[in-house]
């Protein structure tokens, strides 16, 4: 407890005045002459220790009475928590601004970091000189205390949101760790921001409260600056059909718009750069409408939006999908994407003679016939006779699928190798061929396979399907959000081959239902090779070992993605959230000593990149701005124009606030105050430096007691 | 001290309106009286007048009431009653308390001796007087001629209420003193021990006498109106007693109330009119119930 005016408590010695008067000055009682006296004297006692105790009760108000004025005047203050001392002591605080996006949304014409820095600046001229000030932010990078106030001031001024924004509770974290470096006794942090769930995750929570609690005298401050009822738009994730298409196949982009606040109407529209066509801006990339959706939303009301983008040349290409017009905050009303198209990719099917009717099902999965027809095929398929294998060009094809191959020559199988290696993709399909067992065995087979044959396994009771159990394999993507759906057990499996034990870095991609391998990869090189134990040849009228070409949907998606897979579009991502290292394969043949990176969406300079010739990559780390990429070597002609884009995760525009509960939750038992404006944040500071002022309490008890005294004289002496 | 004749001014007549007894005081009104009252035929009673019966000598008609009333009624030349009472005065110190009423407890109860006098002389009854404190002080022998009244007024006038007194042993001397069966009209504040009262009472009764017991206090005494912090000081005594009166008014009002239960129970054990009155009640009380008690006893 600690006293404004502690020589006021002098003035408890007072007390002994009614003391005295008490028993000096006792007041003397009316005098009255009553005849019917000897009736009053029966019951006397009692009514005089009655009496008694009343005196005694007045006496002990007064002395009271005096008691609280003397305190009150002496302003105690109890301190609930934090450290002791004076108001003026030097203090160590932390000012932790929270710069995510969201930060940006404009409620009153003000965004809520422009908000967070009034209050911030105000705060700063409220602190004790020779305090020491550290401004903090959740952007990555070190934490220390500002040299004096006014850079702490200028530091605060210069706060701007920014994309690669790290959760509050990381940046608190490190504030954490600044203030206990500080030799000074009262430490303080503040916590400006706009409590919105987003910025505070639960995983980190844990981690936190025992970091505070093991500073129980910092003084925590949760400034809130959000907005309780925002009004935004927002667009969610952009989910591309594939990041690298065939030219013949459209782009296909799926998002949602979601709202909150009045209802009304939306426009979508997606823009695509393309170079100008006019002589001024023939080198500049110009954004041009494809296409547009309008939209009517309620609030809370989340609606999808699909676009389906066709004729795109080969090349690369960036745009973005939009929400038109302005709304509270601009950062997720536009999501970027970078789509690279290759022509149509050559894929070599191989098979025994009659090659044709053995790569039947496999063409027809892959580059159906009516997609050929009509010129959409994603994949071309050549059809030759395994002995024309060892005669053929295999660097003209993307992939290459042996169909229920025979026993090769080892030089076919070393070629296959290498093929591989070099990073290209080869499928085996085992099946009835492959009767000699030991040419499959011999090891320039074995480089490429995923594991020597051992015998032909039976269920002829046809219980036995494709069963993937885990869908992480980028074969698998496309299950992913089908997940137990998919009806794998209409295509039977009545016999495969059983392998021994896979050769070192070979796994499983999909099992059988008996967990025996059915889907095998070997990575070779830069390359990589599939094995599967069942062949995808079998005429369903001939004893086939499976039904998988015929009866099964799953197993036709499945083709496709694995033959995605091996030519390689799987591999290249060109579409980033913010802060995440950018990663880009350079062809081997077509690679230079520097490269330029131009961001297309933002003012921040060109940067020049040194590729990693060895491994044929180019690694981008600058990606604190969500926009779209080039980057450039070699001129436009002649050289290498690639792109990528940078997004922000839709989850970090999230506006949805933490309740009163959930705040609660996330600190536990450290104590912790909410302020929303200056008064509450001068209010709560003071009470939690100087402790809760208990004059009112004591004016409200001497009120109370000097009332009951006042009640209990005038009923004992009453006139 | 009033006069004597202020027992008789008309704020005392008027305090016994409604018992139509105007008439007993004022004689020039007696008739007015009758009727204004609703104690009629009590008044007839004890009227110098009573209703023609066929017998009686027309020429004993009252020609001026026949003229006012058109009703016949014969002057009444002989007592109809012959009964002799005795007024028994308190002069105790404590009688003369009074704490915000007009009357002390003294003047009421002269009033109201006066009252009663009055009627019981009009109606030729012999009164007498008797005062004490501690022993008797001052006795008037009965007599029922109007000129009477004028002594016993004119002693109740010239009392004072001083000193201690013993009621009961002036009662016993009072029933020692009367020869003939009388109505003893005894009007005290009974401020003391009640068992040798109630003795000396029984002992009158046993006397032949008959007895109304007027039990005179004063408005504080019933009601306790005192609030806060007070030192009480008995009159007599002289003892002093602090107390929180406020909070003792329940346990005063108690004992007061078994007071008067005591005297109550055995008055009407022993047949004996006990009269509650205090100083703020109307006289109308006292003397019905001198009225009732008179008419049951004829």
């Amino acid at each position: 407890m600690t006293f404004v005016n502690p020589w006021f408590l002098a003035g408890t010695a007072l007390i002994a005045v009614p003391i005295v008067l008490h028993l000096i000055m006792r007041r003397r009682p009316r005098h009255f002459e009553f005849p019917a006296l000897r009736l009053l004297e029966k019951r006397h006692e009692t009514n005089q220790r009655r009496l008694r105790l009343r005196h005694l009760l007045l006496l002990a108000l007064r002395v009271a009475a005096i008691a609280l004025l003397a305190a009150a005047l002496a302003r105690p203050s109890v301190k609930l928590s934090g450290s002791w001392g004076s108001q003026e002591a030097p203090v160590a605080a932390a000012l932790v601004f929270d710069t995510a996006p969201r930060m940006d949304y404009r409620h009153e014409n003000r965004t809520r970091l422009e908000a967070a820095r009034e209050l911030g600046s105000w705060l700063l001229a409220q602190f004790p000189a020779d305090s020491q000030i550290a401004v903090l932010d959740t952007r990555p990078g070190p934490a220390a205390f500002q040299v004096d106030r006014g850079a702490a001031k200028h530091r605060i001024e210069r706060l701007e949101t920014a994309a690669n924004s790290q959760p509050l509770v990381r940046a608190l974290d490190e504030a954490v760790a600044l203030l206990g470096r500080s030799d000074l006794a009262r430490r303080e942090i503040y916590l400006f921001g706009d409590l919105a769930r987003a910025g505070w995750p639960r995983e980190r929570a844990a981690a936190l409260r025992s970091r505070l609690a093991a500073m129980p005298d910092v003084g925590v401050y949760v400034v809130d600056v959000g907005v309780d009822d925002p009004t935004n738009s927002s667009l969610g994730d952009l989910r591309l059909s594939a990041e690298v298409i065939s030219s013949r196949t459209p782009l296909r982009l799926e998002t949602e718009i979601a709202h909150r606040g009045l209802g009304g109407e939306r426009t979508v529209e997606v823009q695509i750069l393309a170079r100008g066509t006019g002589e001024s801006q023939a080198s500049q990339l110009v954004p041009q409408r494809r296409d547009g959706r309008t939209v009517a939303l309620e609030s809370g009301q989340v609606a999808p939006i699909e676009f389906q983008i066709r004729n795109l040349d080969v090349g690369t290409h960036q745009g973005w999908v939009e929400i038109v017009g302005q709304d509270g905050l601009p950062w997720d009303d536009r999501r970027f994407f970078t789509v690279e198209v290759t022509p149509a990719w050559r894929i070599l099917v191989a098979a025994p003679n009659p090659a044709d009717r053995y790569a039947l099902f496999l063409t027809e999965m892959l580059a159906p016939t009516q997609l050929r027809r009509t010129g959409e095929a994603r994949f071309e398929c050549d059809v030759i006779d395994l002995g024309r294998l060892a005669n053929t060009a295999l660097e003209r094809y993307g992939a290459v699928f042996l169909v229920d191959p025979t026993a090769l020559e080892e030089d076919v199988w070393r070629r296959l190798g290498d093929y591989v290696s070099a990073g290209r993709g080869v499928a085996v399909f085992l099946g009835r061929n492959a009767r000699s067992v030991e040419s499959f065995n011999r090891p320039a087979a074995q480089e490429l396979l995923a594991g020597k044959l051992l015998r032909q396994a039976r269920r002829p009771d046809g219980s036995l399907y494709l069963a993937p159990r885990h869908l992480e394999h980028p074969i698998l993507a496309a299950f992913r959000d089908l997940a137990e759906s998919v009806p794998w057990q209409l295509a039977p499996v009545y016999r495969y081959w059983q392998l021994d034990e896979p050769a070192g870095g070979v796994h499983v991609v999909v099992p059988f239902s008996d967990g025996a391998p059915a889907i095998l990869e070997r990575p070779l090189g830069r390359g990589r090779a599939v094995t599967m134990t069942t062949p995808v040849s079998d005429d369903p009228n001939r004893q086939p070992w499976n039904l998988l070409p015929v009866e099964s949907w799953p197993f036709f998606m499945l083709a496709n993605e694995m033959a995605s897979y091996l030519v390689g579009s799987k591999d290249r991502q060109l579409n980033y959230f913010a802060g995440q290292t950018v990663t880009l394969q350079l062809d081997p043949e077509k690679e230079f000593r520097t490269y330029v990176l131009a961001p297309l969406d933002s003012d921040a300079p060109e940067v020049r990149l040194t590729p990693d010739l060895r491994r044929h990559m180019l690694t981008v780390t600058s990606t604190d701005d969500v926009g779209n990429y080039r980057v450039q070597a070699g001129g436009i002609a002649s050289g290498v124009d690639l792109g990528f884009s940078v997004n922000l995760a839709s989850a970090a525009t999230e506006l949805d606030r933490l309740s009163d509960e959930e705040l609660a939750e996330l600190f536990g038992p450290v104590p912790y105050r909410v302020a929303r404006n200056r008064h509450q944040l001068e209010g709560d500071r003071t009470m939690q430096r100087v402790g809760r002022e208990l004059f009112p309490l004591l004016i409200a008890l001497l009120a109370l007691t000097l009332g009951l005294e006042h009640v209990l004289s005038n009923r004992f002496y009453r006139e | 001290m009033p006069a004597a004749e202020s027992y008789l001014k008309p704020e005392v007549i008027r305090q016994i309106k409604r018992l139509d007894l105007r008439a007993q005081f004022i004689a020039r009104g007696f008739l007015h009286g009758l009727h204004a009252s609703p104690y009629h035929g009590f008044s007839v009673e004890f009227s110098e007048h009573r209703k023609y019966t066929p017998g009686d000598d027309p020429k004993d008609i009252d020609w001026l009431i026949y003229a006012k009333t058109d009703k016949f009624y014969v002057k009444k030349f002989e007592a109809e009653t012959n009964i002799t009472g005795y007024l028994v005065m308190d002069l105790s110190r404590s009688m003369g308390y009074t704490y915000r009423q007009e009357l002390t407890k003294f003047d009421y109860a002269i009033c109201l001796a006066a009252a009663l006098c009055y009627l019981m002389i009009h109606q030729q009854d012999p009164v007498g007087l008797i005062t004490f404190d501690e022993r008797i002080r001052n006795s008037l022998a009965p007599r029922s001629r109007r000129r009477h009244l004028g002594d016993v007024l004119s002693l109740l006038a010239n009392l004072k209420p001083a000193g201690k007194t013993d009621v009961a042993h002036s009662l016993t001397q009072v029933a020692a003193m009367l020869r003939h069966a009388s109505l003893v009209m005894v009007f005290s504040d009974l401020l003391a021990d009640p068992d040798p009262i109630l003795q000396a009472l029984r002992r009158l009764r046993h006397g032949g006498h008959d007895v109304i017991l007027f039990h005179v206090l004063d408005e504080a005494e019933v009601r306790f109106p005192f609030e806060g912090v007070v030192e009480f000081e008995d009159p007599e005594t002289n003892d002093r007693l602090q107390l929180d009166a406020a909070n003792f008014r329940r346990e005063y009002l108690d004992e007061l109330e078994s007071l008067r239960q005591v005297y109550r129970r055995e008055c009407s054990r022993t047949r004996i009119d006990y009269v509650e009155i205090d100083t703020s009640m109307q006289f109308d009380k006292a003397l019905t119930e001198y009225l009732v008690s008179r008419k049951a006893r004829y």
